[in-house]
């Protein structure tokens, strides 16, 4: 009897102490357990479970974040200058950046096969100069910057890769003349047009070089997505401005109840491009859809559209009309079936556009100011709300309803729910990239940070974990599960076969030809050799350094007292600076990136002398110094 | 006399030829390790690692050797090491007799093997430990960071400088212990045998008594 008791007495507690746990849990309103604080915190020493990549703008770079914790990890230099590393100050980023130092970077486009980020590459335009850069996502390092294309101006719809990166795009939103020439801004509708780009990708080595371009009405094209599944081999457009104003856009580009969005078949453009139809302009074979047929659709879409996304299947096409409340939803079937009909309403400039209702699915009223949408693993997409502020997530296929919105703060542009825009997103998180912080962060004066807020995904609501500022300013960004990407850590040395490599202490050298001066040395803990160089004023110096470090993290630097020159040498890397020797006098140089315990005596001067002074075609360090570098690189 | 110049049992001579099966391959494949040393400092919580074979050293050579030289010891490098030219080849040698021994069961030949196996082995060892010596004394004298001369351990741990050092033998000198210590165990297990079979011996001709 008296133990009968206690044991009702134990199976009451532990009831209730069950109840309790769940009632916790269910308050926070997530599905994953704990609060957005325990979320959010990856612990010291661990990592986190996905890469963010966040463009700069018009910063002209990409910003590096680990998610969950949203910790700022790394900056990739792409289009700008980057001081610290010297990109754009060695001769090799140097010539990439072709002399620009500035660019607007908006959307990353990670590499993907069958539909999914693969993790190779990472793309990213810069609108302005009309550029793709390719980062390599092996050392995280801008490795072709192709453009500006010609006939392109300002690609901002760009470069959005195909499923399996055969293609990125590029397409003008501010049209001008083609070929570019002396006309009237007047002229606008007759001389202006707009270029739609197909930029090849070396499925090997991810070089890029230009496939097609199609002559478009000049209306002003924005942003872009690649068809997947069944709408395999279509590229996304949509344009607003189909007015064709050339001033005042703001009112008058806004007049037209309907904008369009095209529908480029990219294989057929390449195909006629290869088959001889296209005129050559400004380099670049061009077709006209005025005579060649069946490459380019324009598909009527509300309101001045902005974001134009494709759901995870394939099957629909998402665009968002930013001055009216709903996302537009296109059945890819039904445009087919429109275009095998030829189902046309019209034609403009050559192009023919497909009848509204003949192409539309469905439309779901979001709220104010829709831009983007980004999707998860259980059939939702997110659309982010410029004017409301906000995030709705919907429904995709019938009853095509809004399931449940969230604030955000303030403004929110792009969205980027991890890998959201795939055919297997992972339904984890969404991160709002917001274009006001306005009072969200500490005072820092009148240049305000932007804002981000990470939200999760996984419960039935979505839950605000995390509130974090950027610098200016991103635009698009991807997330990617960090267990695809196996970046290296050093450059194995035995593979650098750069031109100026130098392995070891004998081969060290200053070489000159006239006023040539080549400088080939070695940077290792801790010391530069040669550390005496001697020139002449009015000598062009080029300092080709190599690294022979193969420990993590045992970067160099090289910087040049009175200059702006300076770079960062990685381990294993061998890299070349040019320095011109404008002055008669001792100018030292030293490691300007910390490097180890002796790093303060790591250091060296250039000794300048006048201009004619006789100096050796060959300087070497002398054989006690080769010794005692040799006898630290025995054993390499 | 007439014991060495005997003959072991089958039973023996499967076990000198188990010693010749480990032996054997060390000159054509020197794949295990005979010796790990282990570091670990602030900066290397992953560790760094030397793996020793019979014929190289791997591991993070060079990484070790240029934190090495802001003390002034001498660069490590497999080249310096001429053991490294032979002593794959004798153990293998060894193998051979090992062989032949449990091949024709004759007591002497296994017992000259062994004895030389023996006395290579401790050579090899005081070997080891004058090379660590050596590393730890033979100093630069015009290194940046000046260190009292040391010997880094042989076996076990040490703490040198900002590193911690662990130092034990690999799979490698396991297997050539068992190989080694099969002799003893075959000389046992003789002994072992013989006394059964005297016991067995007189319980019999107890019974027929």
């Amino acid at each position: 009897m008296k133990r009968g008791s206690k044991l009702g007495f134990a199976v009451v507690l532990v009831a209730t102490l069950g109840a309790l746990a769940a009632g916790c849990v269910a308050s926070q309103g997530g599905g994953a357990a704990g609060s957005a604080a325990q979320k959010v915190y990856v612990k010291p020493g661990e990592k986190d479970a996905y890469y963010a990549f966040l463009s700069g703008g018009h910063h002209g770079n990409i910003y590096v974040y680990g998610m969950p914790s949203c910790r700022h990890i790394t900056t990739i230099p792409v289009f700008t200058p980057e001081p610290a590393v010297g990109y754009g100050n060695d001769e090799e980023s140097k010539a990439m950046l072709g002399g620009f130092t500035w660019g607007d970077a908006h959307h990353p486009g990670l590499s993907e096969t069958d539909g999914d980020y693969d993790g190779r590459w990472l793309f990213i335009n810069d609108m302005p100069n009309a550029r793709i850069a390719r980062i390599d996502l092996k050392d995280f390092k801008t490795k072709q910057i192709f453009g500006p294309i010609p006939n392109i101006s300002a690609a901002h719809a760009c470069p959005f890769p195909t499923p399996n990166t055969e293609y990125v795009f590029a397409a003008s939103r501010f049209s001008v003349p083609v070929p570019n020439r002396d006309v009237k801004v007047e002229d606008y509708a007759k001389d202006f047009r707009g270029i739609v780009a197909g930029v090849k990708v070396d499925p090997k080595t991810g070089t890029m070089s230009l496939g097609f371009e199609i002559m478009m009405p000049p209306f002003d094209w924005d942003l872009s997505d690649a068809g997947k599944g069944p709408s395999l081999g279509w590229q996304f457009f949509t344009c607003y401005n189909s007015e064709m104003a050339y001033d005042s856009l703001e009112i008058k580009a806004s007049q037209n109840e309907m904008d369009y969005f095209a529908a480029v078949d990219w294989r057929a453009a390449q195909k006629a491009v290869d088959e001889g139809k296209a005129t050559m302009i400004n380099g670049a074979p061009v077709l006209d859809p005025a005579k060649v047929k069946g490459i380019a659709y324009l598909i009527p879409v509300p309101k001045s559209p902005h974001g134009v996304d494709v759901d995870p299947s394939g099957q629909y096409v998402c665009c968002s009309g930013k001055l009216q409340a709903e996302v537009s939803v296109y059945s890819f079937a039904k445009i087919k079936a429109a275009i095998d009909a030829a189902k046309f309403e019209g034609e403009k400039m050559g192009v023919p556009t497909l009848k509204f209702e003949d192409c539309l699915e469905a439309k779901v009223p979001v709220g104010l100011g829709p831009l983007h949408t980004q999707f998860d693993n259980k059939g939702n997409g997110y659309t982010s709300l410029f004017l409301d502020s906000q995030i709705a997530k919907w429904k995709v296929g019938p009853p095509w309803n809004v399931e449940d919105k969230i604030d955000v703060y303030y403004s929110i542009g792009h969205l980027m729910a991890s890998e959201g825009d795939t055919r297997h997103p992972t339904g984890d998180y969404v991160v709002a990239l917001d274009k006001l912080s306005k009072d969200r962060y500490l005072n820092v004066g009148p240049t305000h940070p932007e804002a981000a807020q990470l939200i999760d995904l996984r419960g039935p609501k979505m839950e605000l974990l995390y509130d974090f500022p950027t610098y200016l300013e991103p635009h698009y960004a991807q997330m990617i599960k960090a267990e695809k990407l196996h970046p290296i850590t050093v450059y194995p040395l035995a593979e650098n076969d750069k031109p100026g490599v130098i392995k070891r202490a004998e081969d060290a050298r200053v070489e000159r030809k006239g006023n040539r001066v080549d400088v080939y040395g070695l940077v290792v803990r801790t010391h530069f050799t040669p550390d005496v160089i001697k020139v002449n004023e009015g000598d062009e110096v080029y300092f080709h350094w190599t690294n022979l470090e193969q420990d993590d993290d045992i970067a160099h630097g090289f910087g040049i007292l009175w200059s702006s020159k300076n770079m960062q040498i990685e381990p294993g890397e061998t890299k070349t600076i040019h320095w011109t020797a404008d002055k008669t006098g001792i100018r030292p140089f030293y490691c300007s990136n910390f490097c180890s315990a002796l790093h303060q005596e790591m250091q060296g001067y250039l000794e300048v002398r006048p201009r004619g002074t006789p100096q050796a075609a060959v300087q070497r360090p002398d054989a006690k110094t080769i010794a005692e570098i040799n006898a630290l690189l025995a054993a390499r | 006399m007439s014991y060495l110049s005997g003959k072991f049992r089958p039973t023996e001579r499967g076990l000198i030829l188990f010693a010749a099966v480990v032996l054997l391959p060390v000159f054509f494949l020197p794949v295990f390790p005979i010796w790990h040393m282990h570091l670990r400092a602030p900066q290397y919580p992953e560790g760094l690692n030397l793996h020793i074979y019979t014929n190289t050293i791997r591991g993070d050579v060079d990484k070790i050797n240029t934190l090495n030289h802001y003390v002034g010891m001498h660069a490590i490098t497999a080249t310096d090491f001429k053991e490294f030219s032979y002593m794959p080849q004798l153990l293998t040698l060894f193998g051979v007799l090992a062989l032949l021994a449990g091949l024709t069961g004759r007591r002497w030949l296994a017992l000259v093997g062994w004895l030389a196996f023996t006395g290579f082995a401790a050579y090899m060892f005081r070997d080891y430990v004058l090379w660590l010596y050596r590393y730890g004394h033979d100093l630069n004298p015009r290194a940046a960071i000046k260190l009292q001369v040391f010997t880094p351990p042989v076996i076990g741990f040490s703490k040198m400088a900002n590193f911690k050092v662990w130092s034990y033998p690999g799979l490698g000198t396991w297997l050539l212990g068992i190989a080694w210590a099969l002799g003893p165990i075959a000389l046992l297990a003789e002994r072992y045998g013989r006394r059964r079979a005297a016991a067995g011996a007189a319980v019999t001709g107890a019974a027929k008594a």
